[in-house]
């Protein structure tokens, strides 16, 4: 018998394939959280992806970025879990809407929180909706024997995918529903683990930034230490500054409370985006002179020292002018 | 192959300080010159905190076991820091590196380069010699006379080796 694979869509460089999928299934995980299962309207297997990966959606208007919680190999069928954010700009109260036989476009998958595969050791830490990345990594933990362990804080009632990460991990994952009790875990859980282990959070900021400051002080160095963002934190206006295209001659003014990649996009050079929010990676552009202001969460610090490239959506300029290879 | 893309180790001139947050401290000198970065080390670390240190004429079989020991059974918030020869230097980093340590968890002082190991292409033994990089080595293991490349592999701590003529050869 001969089994028949879709060919996979043509994309060009640097360009990654839109999928149609399909809305299969829809649950509720948690109170406000809907798992949503996606596949080929015509059936066949989703690109596989490192574990920790998201899709982009578009949804209500928006273009999100929800984890996929599969281990990553090459499937049927996508999930992703929901939150609802009643105050958000709309995007997850359109994915709420959603029901099975809907037809959704999306990008990716795209690995930005992918697990070190040199590691003796992983420490996932999740907080609330945080968890979703961490179930991708937790079952490809499983599915190709490395060691790890999961420690999960949810507010009381609200925990999603928690009879599936029990039978995953066994006892291998903590779950805490009081956040004093959680941290205490954390911190003892850094103060001793073999060299060679690396953390992985995902989370609320101030989780986030528990984590890095507790490694910090117990003395893992910055590169044991993974973060997967939500969001960037609220951003000040910022001072205006020039941007110069080095190859057109354009000099283009972005005044305090515009984002270099509105003042570009109104000038009419069309920039390549996504997030608008300094997590995607998508408005990287490449820097000749002055000196970028980093304020997104994408570039590492190396990058972020070598001054050659800078996010249009959130970063600024820390000079009067700063001059793009554009 | 131009010299500014080569893996060839550039050493920071600076020698590094023991890092504060360390919680615990392996010190490894080859060499009188590299015990002697060893002692400096030991007696700038914090009260209290535990530190392994062990001085050595070369990066020999037994030294390197009883490194390869300290690094298996650490915890994260250890650190290490090597004096010596860079023909040693590299043969301890290989063996931390190997067991899971990252760069930013090692701190090197180079006391010499001079000699180097030459990891041959063809028969995969390990010759040492002082011929510098592009020099001309003779293989222990084959007899083959070998061209010291611009290479340096963190893993093996040896340069590559290649027969001198391959590219001549009919």
């Amino acid at each position: 018998m001969t089994a028949v694979l879709p060919a996979p869509a043509a994309t060009g460089a640097g360009e990654q394939a839109r999928l149609v999928l399909e809305v299969s299934a829809v649950a509720d995980a948690a109170p406000g959280i809907r798992t949503l299962t996606l596949r080929r309207p015509g059936g066949g297997l989703l690109p596989g992806h490192p574990p920790g990966s998201h899709l982009v959606l578009d949804c209500g208007g928006r273009r999100n970025a929800y984890s996929l919680t599969g281990d990553g190999m090459p499937a049927a069928e996508y999930r992703i879990s929901v939150l609802l954010c009643p105050d958000g700009a709309g995007g997850s109260a359109a994915v709420h809407r959603w029901r099975a036989g809907d037809r959704v476009t999306a990008t990716g998958p795209r690995s930005a929180f992918a697990p070190v595969s040199t590691a003796r050791h992983a420490v996932l830490v999740a907080g609330g909706i945080g968890i979703t990345p961490l179930l991708s990594h937790a079952r490809a933990a499983v599915r190709w024997g490395r060691s790890f362990e999961l420690l999960y804080g949810h507010r009381p009632g609200a925990g999603a995918h928690l009879a599936e990460l029990h039978a995953l991990c066994g006892d291998r994952l903590g779950v805490h529903e009081d956040t004093a009790e959680l941290l205490a875990r954390i911190g003892s859980v850094l103060a001793d683990r073999p060299l060679g282990t690396h953390v992985h959070v995902c989370g609320p900021a101030p989780l986030i930034a528990f984590v890095e400051d507790t490694a910090g002080a117990l003395g893992w160095p910055a590169d044991r230490v993974h973060a997967e963002r939500f969001s960037a934190a609220d951003l000040d206006p910022g001072e205006p500054f020039v941007a110069r295209l080095a190859r057109s001659g354009l000099r283009v003014p972005v005044p305090a409370g515009t984002s270099l990649l509105a003042a570009l996009e109104a000038a009419g050079v069309a920039v390549p985006s996504m997030c608008r929010q300094g997590v995607c990676g998508e408005c990287r552009l490449p820097v000749t002179a002055g000196r970028p202001l980093h304020r997104d969460l994408y570039l590492a610090e190396p990058e972020r020292a070598a001054g050659d490239a800078v996010m249009a959506c959130v970063s600024r300029c820390a000079d009067d002018e700063l001059e793009l290879d554009l | 192959m131009g010299a500014a893309h080569t893996s060839v180790p550039r050493w920071p001139a600076a020698v590094p300080a023991v890092d504060p947050v360390a919680r615990r401290l392996a010190l490894l000198g080859l060499g009188a010159r590299g015990a002697a970065h060893v002692q400096r080390w030991r007696a700038a670390v914090r009260p209290g905190v535990p530190v392994w240190a062990h001085t050595a004429a070369r990066a020999d079989d037994a030294t390197l076991q009883l490194l390869a020991a300290e690094v298996g059974g650490a915890r994260v918030g250890w650190r290490l820091l090597l004096a010596g020869p860079e023909v040693d230097v590299l043969a301890a980093r290989a063996v931390a590196t190997g067991l899971g340590a990252l760069d930013s968890e090692i701190g090197v002082a180079v006391t010499s380069t001079r000699r180097r190991r030459v990891w041959c292409a063809h028969c995969r033994d390990t010759t040492e010699t002082t011929q510098p990089v592009s020099g001309e080595v003779r293989c222990r293991g084959c007899g083959r006379r070998l061209h010291v490349y611009a290479h340096v592999s963190r893993r093996r701590g040896a340069h590559l080796g290649f027969q001198v003529d391959a590219e001549e050869l009919p």
